[in-house]
């Protein structure tokens, strides 16, 4: 149970309703807002601590209202989407959402979805240690260890690892990961990650081909499932 | 194969005239050599043969004439009195009378042979004219080749630019010109013109000399043909207007038939295309409604309080009505991807892609659905990546493995193998169920092709067409192949891109 404040905006008031109905059972106070501009008034009036946020709106775009929401507030905003709209969820995720989930979705993901983003946003005490299935990595001594071992990462394989160490459970796109580990010039060289993704996995997953730990995204980007 | 003016036959004769003159002039000389010791009765036998000559080579005029000349002649050198015109024996009048006859119905007889061959010759010509067209028109199989042929012939035969005028079907049947130079200035006038000759069902000329003949069939006109001038000032022969006619009605009646034939080809595709839709519509309307039975079902029993529903019982109606609900989804999605293929509408949004990875991508799709089933894979480290739309080939593996899954017996493992061979990625998708029959396994890429089989199993027949559509589109193949002990494999071939150098090694430092 939670008694965290969420702000559910969609124009369909059966998607609103139905959100409300499972989200209060949980134990959250929800508002709701049906348009762009309502969300903006809502989120400066009733200070939500989380946003779920319809991408397609019918006055003001979601990806526009979450960079004007991100030009003052570090709320966490999940996006719903369709499938098929790879391209506006990544470019949600690059003005700054935290997550997204694609409609049709189930209640048990959506709740772990905002339950993580309202635990990453309570900045929680930094902690140098994670931990998730056989993977653990310790950021303070850069100590990588899977199923009790050391493993040795180059640096750019640590370097991802740690960012996505940071961002645990969230969704990370593929610029973002490109821009962190490499720098901005090479926001574009998709195959460097993958690759560096593909290397990773095979040292930290018990099956690479079945990930359990960074889980493609596709068309996003990837994701470290956060031990819970 | 221009047939000859008339001008040019014209010249002919009259040089025919002088031959015929010169070939008397020649043979009175020869005689007059000789009349010394030949009896005249033997000399004059010699202008029965300049008649004849006279006759196959100039014609029936200079054969006449060469006729009239030979008795004169005669009578003036070698009847007695000589070098006069009178005679004193008057048996000769009857030797004049006979040369005179004889070489008028050898000319005639000659002339005769001489003109009917001409006209087969003619007949011959206009016949291997319109024989080329009907030849042209017979292997032709669109509009604008028959047209072509159309202009080209006639441009042969008669040397005029040929313009066609058809009724446009897409502009309200307002006449379209389909062949001709371009000539935008007097484009108005040109289809005013047709369009007249059209209503009025009768050969219009313009100003300029261009002539347009409605093409008439007993269905009614087809459309106008229309001959543009070259030079104003030559005329067509009698020969080439005939075979204008000729070539009109043939043009006429080809172009009704191609009409016909365009009608009925319309007329077959509405047809088929309406019983698709048909059989689009209640496979759809089926496939959608049978999931919504079970959760509508499932939610209502839920809802009704008179229903003592146990636990157990309760988390199984649910769990079959999400199931239900998820399968209901993915139709959809497929649905959609469908409807996106056929439009043309897919675009890809290409990156290198990991085989692996779309693998894991896929399972981890399809959750619970795969998660029961043993699924080996084998992919070896050293294949390279592919420039694939991420997000459509998951869709289509999904697809393929639903498939694998649902044709075979839930304890039977799936296998997944990937190879490399030359430039292209070979994904094989193999089941051991019972496989598909060896003459279905073509036809499982067709839209709705469901294999008949005694067992119930839902299912569009989508799925394996819309894998086929994205990956042709990926400038790959699919194709299903008879597994080694019965079962099924499904083989996607996909090119490896350019710039997609394997995993192994490029460790970016």
């Amino acid at each position: 149970m939670s008694d965290a404040k969420v702000l559910i905006v969609d124009d369909e008031a059966s998607i609103r309703r139905f959100l409300r109905v499972t989200l209060t059972s949980q134990g959250y106070t929800v508002f709701e807002a049906a348009s762009g501009k309502d969300t903006l008034t809502r989120v400066a009036e009733d200070k939500p601590d989380a946003v779920i946020l319809d991408l397609g709106l019918p006055d003001i775009d979601g990806i526009e209202v979450t960079r004007l929401l991100r030009e003052w507030t570090q709320i966490p905003i999940i996006i719903l989407s369709v499938r098929g709209a790879e391209k506006d969820k990544v470019a949600a995720l690059d003005a700054g959402a935290d997550d997204y989930l694609t409609k049709p979705f189930g209640v048990g993901e959506l709740l772990a979805r905002l339950r993580a983003a309202l635990r990453r946003s309570a900045k929680a005490p930094d902690d140098p240690v994670f931990t998730s299935g056989n993977l653990k990595v310790d950021l303070s001594k850069r100590l990588v260890t899977v199923a009790g071992k050391e493993t040795s990462l180059t640096p750019n394989e640590y370097g991802l690892l740690r960012v996505m160490v940071i961002h645990a459970g969230k969704v990370l796109t593929h610029h973002h990961l490109l821009r962190e580990v490499w720098g901005t010039e090479y926001g574009d060289e998709f195959h460097m990650l993958h690759v560096n993704i593909s290397n990773l996995r095979r040292k930290v997953e018990s099956d690479p081909a079945r990930p359990q730990l960074i889980v493609t995204e596709p068309g996003v980007g990837y994701r470290l499932k956060a031990g819970e | 194969m221009k047939l000859e003016s008339k001008t040019q036959k014209k010249a002919v004769n009259w040089r025919a005239y002088l031959a015929g003159l010169g070939m008397v002039v020649l043979a009175t000389l020869l005689a007059y050599l000789v009349h010394t010791f030949f009896a005249p009765a033997n000399i004059i036998m010699i202008y029965p043969l300049c008649v004849t000559i006279s006759a196959i080579l100039g014609g029936l005029g200079p054969s006449i004439m060469v006729s009239i000349l030979s008795v004169l002649v005669f009578d003036y050198f070698f009847v007695p009195p000589f070098f006069t015109f009178a005679v004193d024996d008057t048996q000769y009048i009857f030797s004049f009378i006979v040369l005179l006859l004889v070489g008028i119905t050898i000319s005639y007889l000659t002339s005769r042979i001489r003109q009917q061959t001409e006209t087969a010759k003619l007949r011959e010509r206009e016949t291997a004219a319109l024989y080329a067209l009907g030849r042209d028109l017979a292997i032709s199989s669109d509009i604008e080749s028959y047209i072509a042929s159309i202009a080209r012939r006639i441009k042969e035969a008669l040397g005029h630019e040929v313009m066609i005028f058809l009724p446009d079907t897409a502009n309200h049947g307002n006449l379209k010109r389909y062949t001709g130079a371009p000539d935008t200035v007097s484009a108005k006038n040109e289809l005013a013109a047709a369009a007249l000759s059209f209503q009025r069902r009768e050969k219009v000329v313009t100003d300029n000399a261009a002539r347009y003949l409605p093409l008439v069939t007993a269905r009614g006109v087809v459309g106008v043909m229309a001959l543009k001038t070259i030079d104003p000032s030559v005329e067509l022969t009698d020969e080439q207007e005939r075979l204008l006619g000729a070539y009109t009605d043939l043009v006429a009646v080809a172009l009704e038939g191609i009409q016909l034939s365009e009608e009925l080809h319309n007329t077959q595709v509405l047809k088929a295309t309406e019983k698709l839709q048909t059989a689009l519509l209640n496979a759809i309307s089926h496939d959608l409604r049978t999931p919504l039975v079970s959760v509508i079902g499932t939610l209502s029993s839920l809802q009704e309080e008179g229903l003592a529903l146990d636990d157990a019982a309760k988390k199984n109606l649910i769990q079959v009505a999400r199931e239900e609900a998820d399968h209901l989804n993915h139709l959809i999605t497929n649905l959609l991807d469908e409807s996106r293929i056929e439009a043309g509408a897919i675009r890809l949004s290409k990156q290198l892609s990991e085989v692996q990875d779309l693998v894991g991508a896929t399972l981890e799709q399809m959750g619970s659905r795969a998660g029961a089933r043993s699924i080996k894979i084998d992919i070896p480290q050293e294949i390279p990546f592919i420039n694939v739309d991420f997000g459509l080939i998951v869709q289509t593996l999904s697809n393929i493995l639903d498939n694998a899954m649902k044709y075979s017996p839930a304890e039977s493992p799936i296998e997944i193998k990937a190879r490399q061979r030359n430039k292209e990625v070979h994904i094989e998708i193999t089941d051991h169920g019972v496989g598909i029959p060896e003459e279905d396994l073509v036809n499982i890429f067709d839209k709705f092709y469901r294999i008949k089989r005694p067992d119930n199993v839902a299912g569009t027949g989508l799925g394996l067409s819309i894998s086929k559509g994205i990956i042709e589109a990926h400038e790959g193949t699919i194709k299903a192949e008879k597994g080694s002990d019965g079962g099924t494999v499904i083989r996607v071939v996909l090119p490896v891109g350019d710039a997609a150098p394997s995993t192994a090694g490029t460790e970016n430092e």
